[in-house]
């Protein structure tokens, strides 16, 4: 057997090098980059088909290094995310960079960043180890911040900042969460360290010990996720991102939530229960406040960024609902956030390439000369707030019900009223930029989409609703894993 | 024949339709393209009616398929006496609005067909579906195009803000729709089995009834979620402003199929009978106060499409209060009236579009003497008008007339507030007839204006003889609808 575990770990890994070594001439590079993108996603589908969902997750060990790649449904469904959403991004990449606007003076510096960024992301999704999942981290931290280096906006210095800042302090709670929780593993086996999720689990942690790890872990992860009120980067960050390769590897990937569903749902069960109402009453907190913020802001940008922390307080109730269709609609919730908000950042970018500007006042009126990447837009929109026949709408009803049965009926329709609230300023947004009359008399009129442009955008379309109307096989990937994580959680 | 999915065909042709259109090069073969699709369903729907078997009372046709069978979501279409008439009127109407629009869009006429054949399809959907969680697939999915037919094609210099108010209303209405089915799913779930477990079935959760104060909150919710599609006088103000903003031939669609009245027929009062009744004094009082607020608005307007949405909002009012009857008779009348009203409230709009179309206004001041040059269109809107307020020889009689039955027989306060109500419909219709369409021409434009063309007078025909045809022979429709009333009567009576 061909170990594709660690093929779809490397192979990005490799493809970064081999960008990187021979002096490549950069449309060289770019195909290439391009392709390698496409392979990995190959190899990744690969370890979709070999996968059985009702059978033992897959695992192997790599040599020499002691990292054990291991498959379950859940991992399998954030690879294939992963490497889809690295091939638009190049996609995406391309487009911009024929048109003029590059990253940075060295193309094949960036591609390879990108690519070994996707290593680290599989990365994450690959190991059961806590360790190696903080090393990860900081290396997606260290690349992130060098992805943002290479933006071509003023501003980018404070973005970075606040990145390290947020970020940095993120890890090193998340870093010492983890050397407690080895600590203490140690201390009850005669000196034997472990951060395996496996030993972990079985061990028993000192009680005293529950609430302060269960703090450590939550916060790390709630700053990624981001949670309000923990949320300060990210509309910097959005605002002035690389050509948004970079927020979309932030936020479409979900990493916190993946954290939290992975490591502290499974480790700290009884914490959680004691500490969960709280965490979902900021989350409601968020999503009226992140969609009253969304609604003033004047930045295309910013108003997503802010779009996202709303949508992720929707996620962040439904998954500390605590169930199974409450852990099913968080993975449901992160994939298709992830998709959507991938689609609005291209989409949005592909505007800026034509009118140089995102501020909503000045947009308008490109409804008529960018129809499909209009109706890519909105569509992706309309998945964040759930409609129905996109992926969001099974998420955001599986949400529902596992609310419902956590919390009763009047916090979840408050939910999902902010949800429509959400549905407010995206519409709005919508309106401002595609359909409002043009307000700027200088803006000359803009280039259609071009054969490229329009392969991404209804890319997007296909993606958002095929997996919208044809949700069956996702759902079914990943249900036997999560039955196991909620079996830590008894029915209320 | 029975093994042929002709639901399934009738209910995917307008979606692929949405992409036929694109074949269509220019807008004389886009619109023809539009308008094929639509009779082609509108054959095999006359087909479906041929086929159907009235005396059976329950769903009939039905198809099934898995859907999302891990959360015990299907694909489950059927028809009955109460939905199928609904389906090739609603083609019939769909038909009238692609006529409507034939010279008046001329901007970017692909996508308008494509949105307006994916309205076709989700309509067709909402009354086809038996999941719950399908029909809100169809019930939501009508907003994306409805939103850019208002906001791209509308009239009116607010369309976007039209637009947008009728989406984000409806997604509120949304909410407690979605909330009620997943409420009635968790009670009739087995607990054991998870979310697995959840009935989205609507014959399932027909055959066991929930306990009364759950069907309490199911009501209420479903009422709610119904009331704010109809729309029911509260939550009313969008139509105005759609009807305003909004392109004519559009918002006929919008006041001619009262989906929200529909439902409450089909889900809301059968889904939770016993608190239905309990609460037939609350049903029967929005409909006296939809009866009275709508005519008496519609009384003080001065522009033809208000006044025209404000007569919805009486029609709404007249079947809500023949629901609340909770009689056969008042059942009955209910579904004529609402049969009725997809012919005429639609037909009107679609004159008043036609009317806009030639004159660029229709407002009362810059209408006056349009009979003198459109005597066709004139004539067709007071046949039509007269049908709408139940004139004997009009499909409006036999409906207005068991509806009046039945309300004087429960609610004997409220139907004859109803017959004042109606009496105040004559009132309102007539004066705007007279100021609008009779007396001297004031306008140059009225004067220089054509009548109705050929197609246009071919789809006005249709729709009198079907008018006609109803008024004077309603034992052809009450045969059809006629078992499935008993039955739904029926279910009603606790056991």
């Amino acid at each position: 057997m061909i170990p594709l575990l660690t093929l779809a770990l490397l192979f990005p890994l490799v493809a970064a090098m081999l960008i990187r070594l021979p002096r490549l001439p950069d449309r060289w590079a770019l195909a290439l980059a391009q392709g390698l993108a496409l392979i990995e996603l190959g190899l990744t589908v690969r370890v979709y088909q070999r996968y059985q969902p009702e059978g033992p997750a897959l695992a192997e060990s790599l040599p020499f290094i002691p990292f054990h790649p291991e498959a379950d449904g859940l991992t399998v469904l954030f690879l294939l995310l992963t490497a889809l959403i690295t091939v638009l991004a190049l996609l995406h990449y391309r487009i911009l960079s024929v048109a003029g606007h590059r990253a940075d003076d060295h193309p094949t510096r960036f591609l390879a960043t990108v690519l070994a960024l996707e290593a680290v992301m599989q990365g994450l999704w690959l190991t059961r180890n806590l360790l190696w999942f903080v090393v990860l981290s900081g290396l997606e931290w260290w690349l992130v911040s060098a992805l943002l280096k290479c933006a071509p906006s003023p501003g980018k210095a404070l973005a970075i900042r606040r990145y390290r800042q947020f970020l940095g302090v993120s890890w090193l709670l998340l870093a010492s969460g983890t050397l407690l929780l080895g600590w203490s593993y140690a201390g009850n086996h005669g000196g034997r360290w472990s951060f395996d999720l496996a030993d972990l689990m079985l061990a028993r942690v000192d009680g005293r010990l529950h609430s302060l790890l269960f703090f450590l872990l939550f916060y790390g992860f709630a700053i990624r996720v981001p949670l309000f009120p923990l949320h300060g980067w990210l509309p910097v960050v959005a605002e002035q991102g690389a050509l948004t390769v970079a927020p979309v590897f932030l936020l479409g990937l979900k990493a916190g939530v993946y954290g939290l569903l992975r490591f502290v749902l499974p480790l700290l069960p009884e914490t959680v229960l004691s500490w969960h109402r709280y965490v979902v009453a900021f989350a409601v907190i968020g999503i009226f406040y992140s969609a009253l913020l969304a609604l003033l802001q004047s930045n295309l940008r910013r108003l997503l960024a802010y779009a996202v922390v709303s949508h992720s307080s929707v996620l962040i109730v439904g998954l500390f609902s605590l169930g199974q269709a409450a852990f099913q609609s968080a993975v449901m919730l992160s994939v298709n956030f992830g998709l959507a908000i991938t689609g609005l950042f291209f989409m949005s970018d592909l505007v800026l390439r034509r009118t140089g500007t995102l501020i909503l006042a000045d947009l308008g009126g490109l409804f008529d000369r960018l129809r499909v990447i209009a109706l890519a837009f909105l569509v992706a929109g309309l998945s964040i707030i759930g409609m129905p026949g996109t992926p969001g709408f099974d998420a955001v009803h599986l949400m529902l019900e596992a609310s419902i049965v956590r919390f009763g009926g009047l916090l979840t329709i408050v939910a999902a009223i902010g949800n429509v609230a959400a549905a407010g300023f995206l519409l709005r947004a919508f309106q401002k930029a595609f359909l409002a009359p043009v307000t700027a008399e200088h803006r000359p009129d803009v280039e259609r989409a071009t054969p490229r442009e329009w392969l991404l955008a209804v890319l997007m379309i296909v993606l958002l609703l095929g997996v919208g109307f044809y949700s069956e096989p996702w759902i079914n990937l990943t249900a036997r894993t999560l039955e196991g994580m909620s079996g830590h959680y008894p029915h209320p | 024949m029975r093994d042929f999915p002709l639901l399934s065909l009738i209910l995917f042709l307008p979606f692929m339709g949405v992409f036929l259109v694109w074949l269509g090069r220019n807008l004389r073969w886009t619109r023809r393209l539009a308008l094929a699709t639509v009779a082609v369903d509108l054959l095999l729907a006359l087909l479906l009616l041929a086929g159907f078997e009235p005396a059976q009372t329950g769903f009939q046709f039905v198809e099934e398929g898995a859907w999302i069978p891990t959360l015990n979501i299907h694909y489950r279409v059927g028809v009955d006496g109460i939905s199928i008439l609904f389906i090739p009127l609603s083609m019939l109407l769909f038909a009238g609005v692609i006529l409507a629009s034939w010279t008046a869009v001329q901007v970017l006429p692909q996508l308008y067909y494509a949105f307006l054949l994916l309205l076709l399809g989700s309509t067709l959907g909402i009354f086809l579906a038996l999941d719950t969680l399908l029909f809100y697939l169809f019930w939501e999915l009508t907003l994306l195009p409805l939103y850019f037919l208002i906001s791209l094609w509308g009239i009116g210099p607010n369309r976007r803000y039209a637009a947008v108010k009728y989406v984000l209303l409806m997604l509120v209405g949304g909410v407690p729709l979605l909330f009620a089915f997943l409420l009635l799913a968790f009670h009739h779930a087995n607990p054991a089995a998870g979310s697995v477990g959840l009935v989205f079935d609507l014959n399932e959760l027909l055959r066991v009834p929930l306990s009364p104060s759950q069907q309490t909150s199911v009501f209420f919710l479903l009422l709610l979620g119904f009331a704010v599609k109809a729309p029911v006088v509260p939550f009313h103000t969008w139509l105005p402003v759609v009807a305003m903003e909004g392109p004519a031939a559009v918002v006929a669609l919008v006041t001619g199929l009262k989906l929200g009245a529909y439902g409450l027929l089909r889900f809301a009062i059968p889904l939770a009978p016993v608190a239905a009744q309990t609460f037939h004094w609350l049903l029967a009082g929005l409909g006296v106060v939809g009866i009275f607020y709508g005519a008496l608005a519609a009384l003080s307007q001065t522009n033809l499409r208000r006044m025209l949405a404000f007569s919805s909002l009486n029609h709404v009012g007249l079947v809500i209060l023949g629901i609340a009857a909770f009689n056969l008779q008042g059942v009955q009348g209910a579904l004529l009236q609402l049969l009725n009203f997809t012919l005429t409230a639609g037909g009107l709009f679609l004159l008043t579009g036609l009317l806009h179309h030639r004159i660029g206004s229709t407002d009362v001041i810059h209408l006056g003497g349009v009979f003198r040059t459109m005597p066709l269109l004139t004539a067709f809107f007071f046949l039509l008008g007269l049908a709408s307020l139940g004139i004997p020889g009009t499909s409006g009689f036999p409906a207005e007339h068991l509806l009046l039955i039945g309300a004087l027989q429960k609610h004997t306060g409220s139907g004859l507030a109803a017959l004042a109500g109606m009496v105040l419909g004559a009132a309102y219709f007539l004066t705007f007839y007279r100021r609008a369409f009779l007396g001297p021409v004031r306008n140059p434009v009225v004067a220089e204006t054509l009548d109705l063309t050929r197609h246009e007078l071919a789809l006005m025909m249709v729709f009198s003889i079907l008018v006609f045809l109803v008024g004077f022979a309603p034992r052809l429709v009450l045969e059809m609808i006629g078992p499935a009333t008993e039955h739904w009567v029926g279910q009603l009576v606790p056991p």
